[in-house]
């Protein structure tokens, strides 16, 4: 691999001013073969991790002890270290009651109530996934941050590598993190293709409503109404004008309507 | 000259030494931690598309994250790469990727962070490993030449002397910068640099005993290695760890250098107002910058925003 050589560099057509005074000057001939004669090479030497942190046998030229690692005072670690843990974690305790309470008490449970029984159990939806399910996703988020800390050099120095018990645990609350998620994104989707569903149904019942009422204005109208009331149509309409919660209630109630429907009936028979 | 999108956090940039409208970038997905790495060839001359600039004239996808890479000054096309996995691997960036890379060397026994290339005798390469070590490597050879011990903790980088063949700097999470010679068995002098980890540092291209170191105590001190006792100056000004520096190439005293503040600053270490220009372009860390050696005054950075921006000296990055 010989190959060309680069265009000179601005600070060698500079020419140098001083030599270099601390180091001996330099040698001739290839880097490898200087080494080599320096009795200072040994090809192809393998690093073995065992031999990673651990204080060197040759040299110390340090003229003075290694101070402590930075990590090791008291501070600097432990401020990132609880910028992960402990600021997301009340983040995700805080998530829980109060988006509790706003949806399953105040929201959801006057929205039920005005339906009736079918959406009285949203008031449950509310209160209880949405609290676990809050919690979860940001409890998730600041383990994310603990090991974004640990990056290469990115505050601090890289963490020692954590002992199993360490990352069993990690691990372990990663999986119930997921779960946890999976389990959270499984109920909304049930949730949302009920509530879907049930909304389907009880816009063909309002449709069918309205198609009655309006088909029952135009026939006003056209001046068919009478025979319209005579046959007891009369209590359905009254009552449907207050509200469609209430017309199954109150429909019975007419005395006029439904009962006579049959004996109106039965005394054309 | 428009910004490039990289396909993961960009890591580090270098011009080459030949063409002036190349550009090598390394990138990693997931900062590093988890995840493939990318060496990209940029074409800086190649006209921008509508909106899009044109795609890289290399590129291959690593199964480890690469920290850092550095072209060959003895071949125009070839470059070594700093991988996640302990290797370094040499490319051929004019072969197609199916024959690439064309060295794997595997001996380090934790990730690479550094790799920088002899730039006067321009046969010889160094990598700095996250297991204490440092080696040498020469193209030409399958197996490294030297292993350097001494660090007592990851060793982040490593440049060669402009000046000297024999002569190199290592920067270290130990808190010391170290210049050795590759003729001595041990550090000809250790510079306890810095209170915190030294991420990087630099040679003064015109003064060979100047060196520049940065750190993550958010400062950049300037050494002069003859009387390494106190630092020449001290530059404050990052609001971050400081991750790289760079001296410039083609004027001296000035100096680049980008941090976790998410900003690149340029500097004079010899005036009294240091700072001369500071850019906030990058939306994240930035990773790595450079400074052309054939174009005085092009700047290029890249970051954790996937960003890769070149631009003149004096100009806005984003204008470009």
């Amino acid at each position: 691999m010989a190959g060309s050589n680069p265009p000179p560099k601005p600070w060698e057509r500079a020419g140098t001013s001083s030599g270099p005074v601390l180091f001996k000057p330099p040698s001739g001939g290839s880097t490898s073969d200087i080494v080599e004669a320096s009795g200072t090479a040994k090809p192809g030497e393998v690093v073995s991790a065992a031999e990673c942190n651990v204080a060197p046998s040759i040299n110390s030229t340090i003229s003075r002890p290694v101070p402590p690692r930075p990590w090791q005072q008291q501070g600097h670690g432990n401020s990132y270290g609880g910028y992960g843990s402990s600021m997301y974690s009340s983040y995700g305790g805080f998530g829980g009651p109060s988006t509790g309470g706003l949806y399953g008490n105040n929201m959801y449970s006057s929205y039920g109530g005005g339906y009736g029984s079918m959406y009285g159990s949203s008031g449950m939806y509310g209160g209880s996934m949405y609290n676990s399910g809050m919690g979860g996703p940001y409890g998730g988020y600041g383990m994310g941050m603990g090991a974004y800390n640990q990056g290469p050099n990115s505050f601090g120095p890289p963490a020692p590598p954590p002992g199993f018990w360490m990352s069993f645990l990690r691990v372990m609350h990663g999986v119930v993190n997921f779960c946890g998620r999976v389990a959270f994104l499984f109920s909304q989707n049930t949730q949302a293709f009920h509530m879907f569903i049930s909304a389907l149904l009880q816009l063909c019942d309002r449709t069918g409503m309205l198609y009655g009422e309006l088909a029952r204005f135009v026939l006003r109208l056209l001046g068919i109404k009478t025979k319209q009331k005579k046959d007891g149509v009369q209590g359905a309409e009254s009552s449907s004008l207050e509200g469609p919660g209430h017309h199954f209630a109150d429909a019975p109630k007419g005395n006029s309507s439904w009962d006579s429907v049959w004996t109106d009936d039965a005394k054309r028979k | 000259m428009p910004a490039f999108k990289a396909p993961a956090p960009g890591f580090s940039v270098r011009f080459s030494p030949f063409h002036e409208h190349r550009l090598l970038a390394a990138a990693s997905q997931h900062f590093g931690l988890v995840g493939n790495g990318h060496l990209l060839v940029l074409d800086l001359s190649a006209p921008a598309g509508a909106g899009a600039a044109a795609p890289p004239l290399f590129a291959f996808p690593t199964s480890d994250a690469l920290f850092d890479c550095a072209w060959s000054e003895s071949h125009e096309s070839l470059c070594a790469a700093a991988s996640g996995d302990g290797s370094v691997r040499l490319f051929d960036v004019a072969l197609p990727p199916a024959q690439n890379p064309v060295r794997l060397l595997r001996e380090h026994a934790r990730e690479v962070h550094g790799v920088d290339w002899n730039p006067v005798r321009r046969d010889a390469f160094l990598s700095a490993s996250w297991d204490d070590t440092l080696k040498l490597w020469s193209p030409d050879r399958p197996a490294s030449v030297r292993t350097f011990r001494g660090h007592d903790y990851c060793v982040y980088a490593a440049v060669w002397s402009a000046r000297h063949p024999d002569v190199f700097a290592s920067a270290s999470g130990d808190r010391t910068a170290r210049v050795w010679d590759v003729r001595e068995p041990a550090p000809t002098l250790v510079i306890p640099a810095h209170d915190h980890e030294v991420l990087s540092l630099d040679w003064d291209k015109y003064d060979p005993s100047i060196l520049a170191t940065g750190s993550v105590d958010k400062s950049i001190r300037v050494w002069d290695v003859r009387s390494p006792r106190a630092p020449l100056a001290q530059l404050a000004g990052h609001g971050y760890a400081v991750k790289r520096v760079r001296f410039s190439p083609h004027r001296q005293g000035m100096l680049m250098s980008c941090s976790y503040d998410m900003t690149v600053c340029m500097w004079d270490y010899r005036k009294e107002d240091a700072l001369l220009t500071r850019y906030g372009h990058h939306t994240e860390f930035v990773a790595g910058i450079d400074m052309s050696v054939l174009v005085e005054g092009l700047l290029a950075s890249t970051g954790w925003d996937e960003m890769i921006y070149v631009w003149p000296f004096g100009s806005d990055p984003r204008a470009m």
